[in-house]
């Protein structure tokens, strides 16, 4: 008897274990959002090593943005004219080099409470509005731009303070291929010795 | 790269320079959204000469500017750094004022009018800014937003010594907003007060801003193109926000980037947002 209650025990949380995450996730835009900003500044801050607040970008990143998307449009014409190893090696160094990118940019950020702000619609996507207060500064406005829906929220872009992240990083990149005669190779070759270096 | 002049004794430069450059400004240029549509249209004709600049500008940041700013930043205690700031900000304001109305924008002419008097008067001089308390906030505008209001184009980048980013249209207006300046007009020949308040004006918005500079820069692969995006996205979006009820973005700008703009947590809408190309071009 206590066995089998035991047993049956085990089976309902493991239950609840599994479905714990999607109805987590069954969420609207706004608490989406929220969540990601808590989870964010949980690694942000000195007290945290690189390497952990690394670990946990690297996984904020796969898991809640639109890696394949963003990746295509910061490489615009270049994306369709790379060959399908160009677009494989390009993935793995984007998401590598946006995770140190932003570890190191949004490292000092520790501490500063982050809020939603509202929500609305957009040509189709969904904005989440977020300020992030800054100490002895005037308060930061982040605006995410979401794509999918509840249980499948994908981050596309952030404007922060009305520049958006993936149009500064698109004219970045391409700045780098003209300046290579055109050719991805160039760039590739960059993030290849980017990511090395850490 | 930071410093937001109002000093006429570069200004017969600039305002030189401006014409030369003016005038071979071109047609007019898309904003940076659509200007990112076509990759290799950065609209940056003097691109070697702007990277030269740049890397000068780099070097005087890193080695003069940067240490000046945290050793002000570590010298000074906090509250004397904020009453210098909020002083600074609110010699601003009669040209903001101006710019406001030229732009048409009355009630922001308003706000403008009101924290000038507040701050001036029960402020101190300006050393309290007590307008934000009494929820006014600070917001920024100069003559080249104007010049964009009245739909005059940018004009090609271009990178100044010291100064750093800009163009044509913007050159123009800080030309313009430093003569206007009354402050700049009482202090007269003496052209160490203008000159002295840049460089408090350049050093307060370093010392609140070079932990997010340097960063930026480590992380860059193209630090200039970075930089190039990013001014033309910044004064794109200061000139759209003119007139609604969004904070306007000072990240870099030495305007703004005051402890004071207390902005209620508000649900808006933004009128005709830009949003970047979905599609890329062939």
């Amino acid at each position: 008897m206590m066995r089998r209650s035991l047993l049956v025990g085990a089976f309902l949380s493991l239950v609840a274990l599994v479905a714990a995450p999607p109805a987590a996730r069954a969420q609207d835009a706004a608490s989406f959002i929220n969540n990601l900003g808590v989870q964010a500044i949980q690694v942000l801050g000195p007290s945290v090593p690189q390497a952990t607040r690394l670990a946990r970008f690297r996984e904020l990143f796969s898991d809640d943005f639109d890696l394949r998307g963003i990746s295509q449009f910061v490489l615009g014409p270049y994306w369709r004219s790379a060959n399908p190893q160009q677009q494989q090696e390009f993935l793995r160094l984007f998401h590598e080099y946006i995770s140190e990118t932003y570890a190191t940019r949004l490292a000092q950020y520790a501490g500063e409470p982050f809020r939603v702000t509202g929500t609305r619609q957009e040509n189709g996507d969904t904005v989440v509005t977020s300020q992030i207060i800054r100490r002895g500064g005037s308060p930061v406005q982040v605006d995410w731009h979401l794509t999918g829906g509840p249980g499948s929220w994908r981050i596309t872009d952030a404007y922060v303070a009305g520049v958006s992240m993936r149009v500064t990083q698109r004219d970045e990149f391409l700045s780098i291929i003209s300046r290579n005669g055109g050719r991805l190779d160039g760039l590739l070759a960059m993030l290849r010795q980017r990511v090395a270096a850490r | 790269m930071i410093l937001r002049p109002s000093l006429p004794g570069i200004s017969g430069l600039l305002l030189a320079l401006t014409l030369v450059l003016g005038g071979c400004a071109g047609p007019r240029a898309p904003g940076p959204q659509e200007a990112s549509a076509a990759p290799e249209n950065f609209n940056d004709p003097y691109e070697n000469t702007n990277r030269a600049v740049f890397r000068f500008n780099q070097n005087v940041t890193d080695h003069v500017l940067i240490p000046v700013a945290k050793t002000y930043k570590n010298v000074v205690p906090p509250p004397i750094r904020q009453n210098l700031h909020d002083f600074l900000q609110n010699l601003n304001g009669p040209v903001i004022f101006a710019n406001d109305l030229l732009q048409g924008q009355v009630h922001l002419a308003g706000n403008t009018m009101a924290r000038f008097l507040f701050n001036t008067t029960i402020g101190m001089g300006g050393l309290i800014d007590v307008a934000t308390r009494l929820g006014i906030p600070y917001h920024d505008n100069d003559f080249g937003v104007t010049l964009a209001v009245w739909g005059v184009p940018d004009g090609p980048y271009i990178v100044i010594p010291v100064l750093g980013p800009s163009n044509p249209r913007d050159i123009t207006g800080m030309v313009a907003d430093g003569f206007a300046d009354p402050a700049n007009i009482a202090a007269g020949d003496r052209l160490y007060i203008p000159i002295a308040r840049s460089v408090a004006q350049g050093t307060d918005a370093l010392s609140r801003n070079y932990a997010s500079l340097e960063d930026l820069e480590k992380t860059s692969l193209d630090y200039y193109a970075t930089i190039r995006s990013i001014y033309r996205q910044r004064r794109e979006a200061q000139i759209q926000h003119q007139g609604t009820n969004l904070p306007n973005p000072d990240i870099f700008s030495g305007g703004g980037g005051g402890g004071d703009e207390s902005l209620p947590a508000i649900q808006y809408t933004m009128p005709e947002t830009p949003k970047p190309p979905e599609a890329p071009p062939k």
